[in-house]
């Protein structure tokens, strides 16, 4: 009588939920009421009322667990599955789930038995049965959990060698995407080698793909958690860690810094945006396009000046460029540098890369959409949208009275931000076409701008990162004899350590420059930087 | 004669207390009962604090996108709610339990060191006062009750925030190993004759074991809280990853640590509920040996399993089964205490009385706190539950509904032995009702919220997340819990004056502190009682319990049959005018200041270190005033010696 009960409990629990994570109501009841299994010869011999009400009481059991998946709204609940890392996970915690709540009702109800067997009614005449113990039992209590626990280790270390090996159970990945996710106080950082595209906040994928996440980070310890595709891997600094992922489908996962990381670590978020092989090849074609050079004399085209003096020293706006992409994880580990030297007076420290920015949904670590009124918002007081960011206490703007913006220039910069969208496919030849002939130091300004140079090195005479270049004409020309000034300058932007003067250390700086740079290029560099006062 | 010739030459401009009432006679005395309550009543304040703090942290969640407080003020208030419920609560309340029943329970006049008794307690209130002296800098600390390097180091822990924890940890880990070697020795040494180490009650078995495991667990964390500060003052790069640190070695060491200590906070309250259990079921403990054993074996393991913490670190696939399996193995003595107290009052005649409420409390939420251990102990569903509340909901079911329940459990137990009257049974009832459904309230839901994907240690969450609903209940079910706390005070306040006298033996118990009077006069045992028996009290009293259940139980041969001398109960073999007498023989140890001044001299020299150097010179010399003063005085004063 009792077997095919057991039986069928067994069966219907995994069942209910099954049923539950999909939070589909009707099929939770459905399941947990027998509906499904009505015509099945074990519910024909389960005849008794106790059993009858068995499917009812399992349905109360687990009542907590249909409220869990029912509240869910869905994009943050490992539940809500969208890929088999967090799939398999997933059926490991409801087979331990449904174990833990058979022994959870074993256990409890005989301990509420003995409480109402066992009450004392009035005064007893005569002691208890004094029993000390009963060795029997003792190794029965032992060994059933023993037996428990064993049903769960095995599957549990088949699992986790399985997913260290790639994200589809059983099976090593031929061809993984390899990204490197780098953490940071308090954004993420997406860098995709190979393809020179870096991002912020907002990590492409293609479906049905193995992603390899490498898991980076310059400043304290963080964690990468996308509930809905796996579970939450470390990313630790001077470590290599490593995550599989992969999405079934397309959609947006969000994901969260799940170490406490100080004081804004609630407001790390950032968004997964998993799309078809063709989308995601297009974004990355996007990402590698320089978006529309703004009207001269519009607001957009001051905003670009106002960014390129108050936050290209932190942001990188032009990583398009293949150079500059590359450039870029030398440029955030020299800008934590430059903060780590002095975090309480830096003026700079590593930032998201802002790269065609208006391509993403949402910014500030991925907890405010963006648009024009939020983007305002943001700028006048980050304090107001995420509390704790590093940019209101580092950045001079917020810092330094002299520096901080008007609300011209503040509507000037949401602007261009707002512009930094790629061009068309088509539009590209000409967009990156050489000035040509002539030495131009305005181009010298605009290169100095775009290539990197001015995330370490102001126009005056402070120090960011490398020395301030401001009045290098006076100091260029007598620096090395029979070098002339313009040719010291060129030399020492192709190859930085060539000449080290004045018992400076080893140059930190890229040795990248010489091969992003035209000949053409360089001299419009060199007359631009000779004419800093 | 020298040693008297010494004595006189050491300067001590203080008379030796002598009275015994009065302020001066709380702060200068070495009677472990004194010492016990002034760990209760500092831990009770400190719970008030904690709490207090908790209910901050709720209101500000009960929202969405809630401004109640600043980030930094909640990351502030996480740290010291979990900092000040582990360090200034749970231990300093088991401690109280430690102080008031270890000598008691084995048959002795006081503790091995009774001034070191009082030093371990005033070095616990100065360490823990300090530590809390940091909201008045401002500069409470704000990573977290586990500090983890980097984020503590360098750049990222400006200010000294971060100096307020390790210098007050520091504090309360010497406060707490100066405790743990004193009642290791009690234990080791005090007991009365005839008392085998299996003839030891289960309460006294979970003393000795926490005793070892802090002797074993806090120097890890000395050394690892030394070389964070370390790192943070002389830049040497122990945790830096910059220069070649290893930030995760911290957690390695924080851990081996902080998985004993689990233990620490849990099995003095296994030790109490495995008392409570038997006297209101009128039955022994099922098992005894089982019960001892597997206590034993959870301390042993506890220290095998540290890196299940740390699963979401990237261990290798080797050493992430290896931790889960010894996770796992934890779980089997774990639920042989759990069976065996079902087993106890199994066939027992129970009497639901507030203590009783509170150990089947125990039980009841232990098993579920136990569970859901079990679902992280499988990294690969930890790693979706890692950091979030369903962490939260887990460990405060253990610690709330274990540790907690099972405190409260022996404070209405043991109230009448400690101050001779009951507390109020209809206000105990409405106090474990009120916490019981006030606690499953708070963290059950939290176990869903996790699930759903909240991480723990976050001041706010958007009002999308679909968690704002379930949240809101989880703050009305803290209220509830900080109302029951509230009526446990009334209880205590309407009880301290017109509560009922109780007798020596109130709930007709079993072990030895129940066969002298309560309040429990000064002396203890007027005479050292001679043990023949485990539960040898219940055993004097129903001498007829041992034949029945010799010829019942062929387990344990440790019971032999009572002489019939043996069974009057103690007092009973005393005459009172024994009892009274000018000179009955025994001598106590005298009140010292000295204790006191080396605690406050300790905690000032570590609360200086973040001043000027000379207030640095100036505390050790304090300190070394104390230490020197009291290694030159007398246990007791040689002009008052008969």
């Amino acid at each position: 009588m009792l077997r095919p009960g057991l039986l069928q409990k067994a069966l219907t629990a995994p069942a209910v939920a099954e049923a539950a994570t999909k939070c589909d109501p009707q099929a939770i009841s459905g399941v947990a009421l027998g509906r499904r299994s009505r015509t099945s010869p074990t519910m024909r011999l389960s005849r008794s009322s106790l059993l009858r009400l068995r499917p009812a009481l399992i349905l109360a059991i687990l009542a907590p667990a249909l409220f869990t998946a029912c509240v869910v709204d869905g994009n943050q609940s490992p539940f809500n599955a969208a890929g088999p890392v967090a799939e398999d996970q997933k059926n490991i915690f409801i087979f331990i789930f449904v174990i833990a709540v058979v022994v959870f009702v074993l256990v409890e109800s005989a301990l509420l038995y003995s409480i109402v067997r066992f009450r004392q009614k009035g005064t007893a005449a005569k002691l208890p049965n004094q029993t000390h113990g009963n060795t029997r039992l003792e190794i029965g209590w032992t060994l059933a959990p023993v037996l428990i626990l064993a049903a769960i280790a095995i599957p549990t270390i088949s699992l986790i060698f399985d997913q260290d090996k790639g994200p589809v159970r059983g099976q090593v990945p031929d061809n993984p995407l390899a990204i490197d996710a780098i953490g940071h106080q308090w954004w993420f950082e997406f860098t995709y080698p190979g393809e020179d595209v870096v991002t912020a906040n907002e990590l492409h994928i293609p479906v049905d793909r193995a992603v390899e996440v490498n898991l980076i980070s310059d400043d304290v310890i963080h964690s990468f958690w996308v509930p809905q595709l796996a579970g939450k891997v470390d990313m630790i600094p001077g470590r290599a860690n490593r995550l599989f992922i992969q999405a079934d489908e397309a959609g947006t996962f969000l994901g969260q810094c799940a170490e406490f990381c100080g004081e804004a670590h609630a407001n790390m978020r950032f968004r997964v945006i998993a799309e078809s092989a063709d989308d995601y090849q297009a974004w990355l074609d996007g990402m590698r396009r320089p978006p529309a050079s703004p009207e001269p004399g519009s607001p957009a085209a001051a905003g670009q000046t106002v960014f390129a003096q108050n936050c290209s020293t932190c942001h990188t706006a032009n990583s398009y460029r293949p150079e500059v992409a590359r450039a870029e994880r030398d440029a955030q580990l020299g800008r934590q540098s430059a903060f780590k030297l002095d975090p309480e007076n830096s003026r700079i420290i590593s930032a998201p890369n802002l790269t065609n920015l208006a391509l993403r949904s949402h910014f500030a670590a991925g907890i405010i959409e963006l648009n024009e009124a939020n983007l305002r918002k943001w700028i006048n007081d980050p304090n107001d949208i995420k509390q704790g960011n590093r940019m209101s206490k580092q950045a001079a703007i917020y810092n330094d009275p002299a520096s901080a913006l008007s609300s011209e220039e503040v509507d000037q910069l949401v602007a261009y931000l707002m512009m930094l969208t790629p061009v068309a496919a088509d539009a590209v030849p000409e967009a990156m076409e050489e000035t040509g002939g002539e030495v131009s130091s305005e181009n010298g300004e605009q290169l100095f701008l775009n290539t990197g140079c001015s995330g370490c090195h102001s126009t005056g005479t402070n120090t960011i990162v490398g020395p301030g270049l401001g009045g290098l004409s006076d100091r260029a020309g007598s620096t090395v004899e029979s070098l002339s000034a313009e040719d010291y300058v060129a030399q020492s932007i192709v190859s930085p350590s060539a000449y080290i003067v004045g018992g400076a250390p080893v140059s930190a700086m890229p040795g990248t420059f010489g091969a992003q740079l035209s000949a053409g290029e360089i001299d419009d560099l060199v007359a631009y930087l000779l004419s800093l006062e | 004669m020298a040693q008297e010739a010494v004595i006189s030459t050491f300067p001590n401009p203080f008379p030796r207390p002598k009275s015994d009432t009065g302020i001066w006679s709380w702060i200068t005395t070495v009677d472990h009962k004194r010492i016990g309550t002034m760990y209760g009543i500092s831990a009770f304040m400190f719970f008030l604090v904690g709490g207090t703090e908790a209910l901050i942290m709720r209101l500000q969640l009960a929202r969405a996108d809630s401004d109640l407080v600043s980030p930094e003020v909640y990351n502030q208030l996480f740290t010291m709610h979990g900092t000040t419920m582990i360090f200034l609560v749970v231990m300093p309340l088991s401690a109280a339990f430690f102080n008031w029943l270890v000598p008691l329970m084995i048959g002795a006049r006081d503790v091995a060191f009774p001034r070191l008794n009082a030093f371990s307690y005033w070095t616990f209130l100065a360490g823990g006062l300090l530590i809390n002296l940091s909201f008045a800098f401002n500069s409470a600390p704000n990573a977290g009750w586990f500090g983890y390097a980097n984020l503590t180091e360098g750049a990222y822990a400006l200010g000294n925030n971060t100096t307020f924890w390790v210098i007050g940890l520091q504090v309360l880990g010497i406060a707490s190993l100066a405790a743990a070697f004193n009642f290791l020795v009690t234990i080791i040494n005090l007991r009365a004759p005839g008392m085998s180490f299996m003839k030891m009650p289960v309460f006294i078995w979970m003393a000795l074991i926490v005793q070892i495991l802090l002797v074993l667990a806090f120097p890890v964390i000395t050394v690892a809280l030394i070389e964070l500060q370390f790192d943070r003052l002389y830049l040497t790069n122990f945790f830096n990853p910059d220069a070649g640190g290893e930030p995760v070695y911290w957690q390695h060491m924080f851990w081996l640590f902080g998985h004993p200590e689990v233990y620490i906070l849990i099995l003095p309250a296994m030790g109490i509920v495995s008392e409570v259990l038997p006297v209101f079921s009128r039955k022994p403990l099922f098992g005894y040996p089982f019960v001892v054993f597997a206590g034993a074996a959870i301390a042993f393991m506890g220290f095998f399993v540290w890196s299940h913490h740390m699963f979401t670190t990237g261990l290798g696939p080797a050493a992430t089964s290896a931790f889960a399996l010894s996770t796992m193995a934890i779980a089997v003595p774990t639920g042989i205490k759990i069976f065996n107290w079902i087993g106890t009052i199994w066939g027992g005649q129970i009497k639901l009385n507030s203590a009783m409420l509170f150990s089947i409390g125990f039980v009841a939420l232990f098993i579920v706190g136990g569970l859901s251990g079990v679902s992280h102990a499988s990294p690969p569903t930890d790693a979706q539950q890692q950091d979030t509340y369903y962490i939260v909901a887990h460990f405060h079911y253990v610690l709330f509904g274990g540790s907690l329940f099972g405190l409260f459990s022996g404070v209405y137990y043991w109230w009448p032995k400690f101050t001779g009257k009951f507390l109020s049974e209809k206000l105990g009832k409405i106090h474990f009702w009120l916490m019981f459904v006030g606690m499953n309230l708070t963290f059950f839901p939290m176990h869903w919220l996790g699930l759903d994907g909240m991480p723990r240690r976050i001041f706010t969450y958007g009002g999308d997340s679909g968690w704002e609903r379930t949240n809101e209940w989880i703050t009305v079910g803290a209220f509830i819990i900080a109302l029951s706390i509230l009526v446990f005070m009334i209880n205590y306040v309407k009880t301290w004056r017109a509560g009922t006298v109780a007798g020596a033996d109130p709930w007709d118990a079993r072990t030895l502190e129940w066969s002298i009077p309560s309040p429990v006069p000064v002396y203890n045992f007027v005479k050292i009682p001679q043990v023949d028996a485990l539960d040898d009290w219940w055993v004097k009293k129903y001498p007829e319990t041992v034949l029945h259940q010799e010829s019942h139980d062929t387990d344990s041969g440790q019971l032999a049959p009572a002489g019939a001398e043996d069974v009057l109960p103690m007092q009973a073999r005393v005459s009172p005018e024994e009892l009274l007498g000018e000179d009955h023989g025994i001598h106590l140890p005298d009140k010292s200041y000295y204790p006191l001044i080396a605690a406050l001299g300790l905690a000032f020299f570590g609360g200086s270190l973040m001043s000027a150097w000379w207030l640095t010179l100036i505390a050790g010399l304090i300190m070394l005033y104390g230490v020197m003063g009291w290694i030159f005085e007398p246990v007791n004063d040689p002009e008052d010696h008969h």
